[in-house]
């Protein structure tokens, strides 16, 4: 989020898109109910179901599934259109004005710089114009330059007619038209919204896109970095967005570091290339932040690997394992399945070995069958779950899956019992970036043991052996720093005090002239104490950092996370001294952009920071160096040119976003019949990785959660079975009148990879909806079941039918949109 | 069991324990703004989990409501409603459960002394050890709430968790709810921002939107805003709820009119032996008949 | 029709009473066998269990006569005992109009012995038709009476006794029925207890099955007529 969930209540209008947050963030979501009591503001629901966030909703809109771009394109060209957009806002802190080379072109479904062979684009075509005389990029302020960001988005946007809208989206006009009405009714200073979406967004071959489109909306409208607005991602978990934060993906390490790739060898061509550099003057000054990447990087790295990192050995860079290609999910199990791996150009074989933890691969990859066959094809798999999940039980799964007989699976499985959330303290980061410490309520049953305790004892084993046997690469392992208390079971108060960081050294201001050596040197921290704010970070190994956005959580004033003082001043809802939020305790990003070009708030009665003629001020944490006057810097200070991006030239499938029909495609997309679907995403080629053509699956299918369960877990709490007792096909009335199926009845959905089988649950909430001219159905189903669970309420893996198909720039599988058919159920057998 | 702080307004089958009024305890009332409930079913699992009620067995027959209705072990259940209206597709969620009624209709329906009391602070609750599991109360609830208990032989209700208002808690419901459609205060509070509610509903286009707290039975201990008010049915709530007329015929007529038709008969063959005397046959003279 | 019969030989204290064992609408001595002991037994089974039940019935009907459940242990066990009474009482009624049935058809006569003219006088002793059978008018009455009462309360207890079987409307229906069945028969209970007591002679009936000719003379003529053979005088 780049708001908060509290902040929700100061919105005039909420767009819920591409996510149910009532269903999925009903603690959240309260604060949208909060904003629709007391400031009377208007929910817009936008879903291909009518949701329980719909029940609630202002204002509802069906759309296709997968048809979000073409949506919200629809409300931009409105908003153009009609001027319905921020205009002064645009000018100030957008790219608006930029004026793009003359390469940048948009062609029959594809942008210039597509290269058909490796399918992929060349981003240079898409860059800024650099004008040589003034050494910066050149812009119009008047925003009428015909190859500048406004006037090529115009351009862009000007295809998604109400008319198109409703071709592709099967949206009718007039419930479009209302909508865009209402969201643009923040296109003002007087008024604020805010869009959140979630999984209904990211979960797409087109994911990114979507989000773009959102913040291209939301920048044009003046809501981003202002109370009440932003573009507000949901995380589906409780504590996903610490595990983002924290590297949990493979291209990032701690703090959204970039993961060294192999052909960067050293720390100096590493930080050449990632830290951002532009021309010397930009058209808009930038703080550029990440020119700090060094200060980053190396504090990390000393806090890996402790004294054993020294300048002379690059702080120990070298011992970082390097990537060599995609490590995401779906290659890897690819690879797991096919047994050899293309990486770095070569051949090498798949991976012989997996620990999962937390996680649950056989049943939240797409396309079940292929991670099930693909487990089976390891020599060793460690499960650490607190139930007996379905990947720990692949080698049993149910015929339906088509795995191997278990006598031919050579797979040896551990399974180590771990702990449960409230049997376990630590923190906690929700969507709000809020790091929440909470306390340990249980004990754990049996024999379990802590996620903390069970990284620790085997990374302590490993070691053992390491310093008795030896091995490859000794000093990655032999020289991690572990100084805990008790190494086997760090505290985790202490491993987040390691995160937070601490100076090394004595750590002093600089000096204001470097030459008088008699001016008194102003002691900043004192060596081993804890950091205040990235601010203090240093690239000479002086301080040491486990992850720089959440300096701060930790000081010498205790730990941050387990502030619980509910003082509001502001009434905005900010809570500063609740907890710590990353970063800087700061709770609306990109703050400046919440006051006008003299520093005064936009909206005196909800204002993010405000000038007062010598520094910054309230009630938010400044995002912009505190004491530079208005004028100086973009507001937008992590981009190198300090501009919110109306025109993203750094996304793998475009700088704008375009709408794209999914991978198995219900029509052929009706702006560019020949490329119906989006050209950078990859599809796999084994034998399990089948797309459907519309012909043979003429039905959109969507999966998705309930309120009542969560994920493949809650399926062993009899409570929550009582709430949600079974596996469910929600269906539209007439297409479940003309399949003769009633509801309640046993249903059969089939796609491409599969089929599953469940009661039909016949609903007005799913409506027949007319796309391209013709008649189009969809359907949807929770996931939720699985093979394993508590007697009675099993239930088959949704991702049986969900296609190999993924987002071109996240490789997030597209679970959300795919093509089935529909049959009858076969009859249950009795027991 | 009966709360032992908590003074008893109005006691069943009783003819005395009516309140001292001693102690005037303001009337408490649940809010329920079924216009901004998402029908999470937070409520049910805090309700089973405060009043220690058990895992009901459940299916899935093609709906999100958890149960058809209320049952002797799960007291508190959300109804959902698909309904179309003219401006579209509204699907409709309503935390059911007790609604304490004013004049409560199980309390006059129940036979069992003190089996079902009505607190000082309006709160209606059964006490499982008068109760003897006849089931009138639940003919007598306008509401259909009241649920017989094969396991204990008791009925058994939500009791607006009386235990934890008795300590100065709200109920297990209300402190669950994440969406804030749920509130507890005194009823008066309760009142008030229920119409300031309705209000806006009325002002956003809902021109029948109502605060049910039906009359019929004197006002309920649940105030329920219902976005349309017009067809409270549509929520599974009676258009206009009363005790029943048998339960009012039975114990205001019926009851008064037999024992005085009981007592008049042996007040009045009393009379009738004393005036006419046993009817004895006379061996000697034997009765003429026909006059 | 007379009916005489020889006191048999079987040791017993009273001749007519051993008789009354078997054999109804007969002579002994100076005695009449008017119910034998099946008829007893049956007339005190649908007794008995009528007044267990209305002693289990009244604490639950009102509080007033709350006192009546100490003698059984509590408001609880007569909630649990007194639809199993019921059902005695039920399969009592059964027998009784089973044993009945036929004798109790009501005639013209039996009909005017309801008038409230007639029953007025019958209150003040005033008249005795002469051509009273066996059962007069109100006894017959009385008994079509306690049968279609019987009926409604076996049927509204059925419901009374599963709550959350039966529909509201049901339930409501049988509340009521089973009061106003209970209130009507009731009354004629104590109608009928009474007569047994302000008539002496009748009670001995439903005690040794005999009466003496005096009170069958009185009471019932043409009944005793017939069993014994005199005339009409």
């Amino acid at each position: 989020m780049t708001n908060g969930w509290v902040d929700i209540k100061n919105a005039d209008v909420i767009l819920a898109m591409g996510g149910n947050p009532a269903e999925n963030h009903p603690c959240g979501f309260k604060w949208a109910i909060e904003a629709k009591k007391t400031r009377n503001a208007k929910l817009v629901v936008v879903d291909p179901r009518f949701t329980r966030t719909a029940a609630v909703a202002d204002v509802y809109a069906q759309l296709r599934p997968g048809s979000d771009i073409a949506f919200l394109n629809g409300i931009i060209r409105y908003a153009i259109e009609t001027k319905r957009f921020h205009e002064d806002y645009v000018k100030l802190f957008t790219n608006a004005p930029y004026i793009i080379n003359e390469k940048f072109a948009f062609d029959d479904g594809l942008f210039s710089g597509w290269d058909d062979t490796s399918k992929s684009y060349d981003k240079s075509a898409w860059a800024y114009q650099p004008n040589p005389t003034t050494n910066s990029y050149d812009v119009d302020p008047t925003l009428q330059h015909p190859r500048c960001v406004f006037q090529l988005l115009k351009k862009h946007v000007d295809r998604y007619t109400p008319e198109m809208v409703e071709r592709i989206t099967g949206t009718p006009k007039e419930t479009f038209l209302n909508v865009a009405k209402v969201v643009t009714s923040t296109g003002n200073a007087e008024r604020v919204g805010t869009i959140t979406y979630a999984l209904g967004w990211t979960q797409h071959s087109v994911g990114v896109q979507m989000i773009r489109a959102a913040a291209t909306l939301q920048l044009l409208l003046g809501n981003v970095g202002r109370p009440g607005g932003g573009v507000n991602a949901l995380r589906g978990h409780s504590n996903i967005q610490g595990c983002t934060d924290m590297g949990g993906t493979f291209e990032i390490l701690s703090g959204y570091l970039a993961t060294p790739r192999s052909e960067l060898p050293d720390l100096d061509t590493y930080l050449q290339k990632v830290t951002p550099t532009t021309l010397n003057s930009q058209a808009w000054a930038s703080m550029n932040y990440w020119q700090n990447y060094p200060k980053l990087m190396v504090s990390l790295l000393k806090s890996i690997y402790g004294k054993a990192a020294t300048k002379e050995n690059d702080f120990g860079y070298s011992w970082l394992p390097k990537t060599d290609g995609n490590y995401s999910w779906m290659y890897l199990f690819d690879e797991m399945y096919r047994g050899s791996s293309n990486r770095a150009g070569g051949v090498e074989p798949g991976p012989e070995g997996l620990v999962t933890a937390g996680m649950n691969p056989a049943s939240i990859g797409p396309n079940a069958p292929k991670m099930v066959a693909a487990l089976s094809k390891l020599k060793w798999l460690v499960v650490v779950e607190n139930y007996e999940i379905e990947t720990a039980t692949f080698w049993k799964a149910p015929a339906e899956y088509g795995g191997a007989p278990v006598a031919e699976i050579q797979t040896e499985v551990f399974q180590l019992p771990a702990s449960g959330f409230a049997e376990k303290d630590g923190s906690f980061t929700n969507s709000a970036r809020w790091v929440q410490w909470k306390w340990k309520a249980v004990d754990a049953p049996g024999q379990s043991k802590t996620d903390q305790e069970i990284i620790a004892r085997i990374f302590l084993a490993v070691r053992d052996l390491y310093q008795k046997e030896g091995g490859a690469l000794p000093e990655a392992v032999l020289n991690v720093a572990w100084n805990y208390t008790n190494p086997a079971s760090p505290d985790l108060g202490e491993v987040l005090r390691e995160i937070n960081g601490k100076a090394l050294e004595d750590l002093f201001e600089p000096p204001k002239d470097p030459k008088d050596l008699k001016e008194p040197k102003k002691l900043i921290k004192a060596a081993g104490q804890q950091l205040d704010s990235f601010g203090q970070l240093r690239a000479d190994g002086s301080t040491s950092c486990g992850n720089w956005l959440y300096t701060g959580c930790y000081t010498e004033a205790g730990n941050n996370t387990q502030r619980r003082n509910n003082a509001d001043p502001s009434g905005l809802g900010m809570f500063h001294q609740w907890t710590f939020s990353w970063p800087a305790n700061r709770r609306v990003m990109y703050n400046r952009a919440s006051a006008d070009a003299a520093g005064k708030a936009w909206d005196p009665t909800r204002p993010g920071i405000q000038w007062n003629g010598e520094k910054w001020g309230g009630p938010d944490v400044p995002d912009i160096a505190p004491d530079s006057p208005p004028g100086k810097f973009g507001a937008f200070i992590m981009l190198p040119e300090g501009s919110g991006r109306l025109f993203a030239p750094v996304l793998a499938d475009g700088p704008f976003a375009e709408h794209y029909e999914s991978v198995e495609a219900a029509i052929q997309n009706p702006l560019h019949p020949k490329v119906t679907s989006n050209p950078a995403s990859r599809r796999f080629s084994t034998k399990f990785d089948k797309y459907g053509t519309a012909a043979e699956y003429p039905i959109v299918c969507t999966t998705y959660r309930l309120t009542e369960m969560y994920h493949y877990w809650t399926k062993n709490t009899g409570r929550l079975n009582q709430l949600q007792p079974g596996f469910f096909i929600e269906l539209p009335e007439q297409l479940a009148k003309e399949n003769g199926i009633a509801n309640g009845e046993q249903v059969r959905v089939i796609s491409a990879r599969g089929e599953v089988q469940g009661v039909a649950m016949v609903t007005k909430r799913l409506g027949p909806m007319v796309v391209d001219g013709k008649p189009l159905w969809h359907i949807g189903f929770p996931i939720h079941w699985g093979y394993t669970g508590e007697e009675g309420h099993l239930g088959p893996l949704a991702n049986m039918l969900t296609p190999s198909a993924m987002d071109a720039n996240t490789w997030t599988p597209e679970f959300k949109t795919f093509l089935v058919r529909l049959e009858k159920g076969r009859p249950l057998k009795s027991t | 069991m009966p709360i032992q702080g908590l003074e008893v307004l109005q006691s069943s089958a009783s003819l005395r324990g009516q309140n001292t009024g001693l102690r005037v305890l303001a009337k408490v009332s649940k809010y329920i703004d079924t216009s901004t409930c998402i029908g999470c079913k937070a409520c049910e699992v805090a309700c089973q989990e405060w009043n220690d009620l058990p895992v009901v067995p459940t299916q899935q027959v093609g709906t999100y409501q958890t149960l058809p209705t209320l049952q002797a072990d799960f007291w508190n259940l959300i109804r959902f409603n698909e309904q179309e209206f003219e401006g579209g597709l509204a699907w409709l969620m309503r935390k059911d459960q007790c609604m304490h009624c004013a004049d409560p209709g199980c309390l006059a329906a129940c036979p069992a002394p003190g089996a079902i009391v009505q607190y000082a602070n309006g709160i209606v609750d059964v006490n499982a050890e008068n109760c003897i599991g006849c089931g009138l109360c639940e003919t007598g609830c306008p509401f259909d709430v009241p649920r017989f208990s094969a396991k204990t032989g008791k009925m058994s209700k939500c009791t607006l968790c009386v235990d934890r208002v008795d300590s100065g808690l709200e109920p297990a419901c209300i402190k669950a709810c994440p969406t804030g459609c749920l509130h507890f205060g005194t009823k008066e509070d309760m009142v008030e921002l229920g119409h300031a509610r309705v209000k806006q509903l009325q002002a956003n286009g809902f021109a029948n939107a109502m605060l049910y707290d039906p009359p019929g039975v004197g006002g309920t201990g649940v105030v329920t805003v219902l976005a349309h008010g017009d067809k409270p049915e549509l929520y599974g709530l009676p258009k206009d709820p009363r005790v029943p007329l048998s339960v009012t015929f039975s114990k205001r007529i019926l009851k008064p009119l037999g024992i005085f038709a009981i007592g008049a008969t042996l007040v009045g063959l009393f009379t009738h032996y004393v005036r006419t005397g046993p009817k004895k046959p006379h061996d000697d003279n034997p009765p003429r008949t026909g006059g | 029709m007379a009916h005489v019969v020889s006191p048999p030989n079987v040791g017993h204290a009273d001749a007519a009473i051993a008789v009354a064992r078997s054999l109804e609408d007969v002579e002994v001595g100076d005695r009449i066998v008017r119910h034998t002991l099946a008829t007893r037994l049956m007339h005190w089974l649908v007794g008995t269990s009528f007044i267990l039940s209305f002693l289990t019935g009244m604490p639950i009907w009102t509080p007033i006569f709350g006192w009546m459940a100490a003698l059984f242990g509590g408001l609880q066990v007569c909630r649990w005992l007194h639809p199993f009474l019921g059902v005695l009482f039920s399969v009592g009624l059964l027998w009784m109009a089973a044993s009945w049935w036929s004798q109790m058809v009501m005639s013209g006569r039996d009909m005017e012995w309801l008038s409230p003219a007639y029953f007025a006088k019958y209150l003040r002793f005033e008249s005795t038709d002469p051509e009273t059978g066996k059962y007069n008018g109100g006894q017959k009455a009385l008994f079509w009476i306690a049968l279609l009462g019987g009926v409604a309360l076996f049927l509204s207890g059925l419901v009374l006794w599963f709550p959350g079987v039966f529909p509201q409307a049901l339930r409501e229906v049988s509340w009521i029925l089973h009061d106003v069945a209970f209130i009507a028969f009731f009354l004629l209970i104590i109608g009928h207890v009474y007569l047994a007591i302000a008539d002496p002679g009748t009670f001995e009936s439903m005690v040794d099955g005999t009466v003496s000719k005096p009170w069958a003379r009185l009471h019932h003529p043409r009944w005793y007529r017939d069993v014994t053979g005199e005339q009409r005088k």
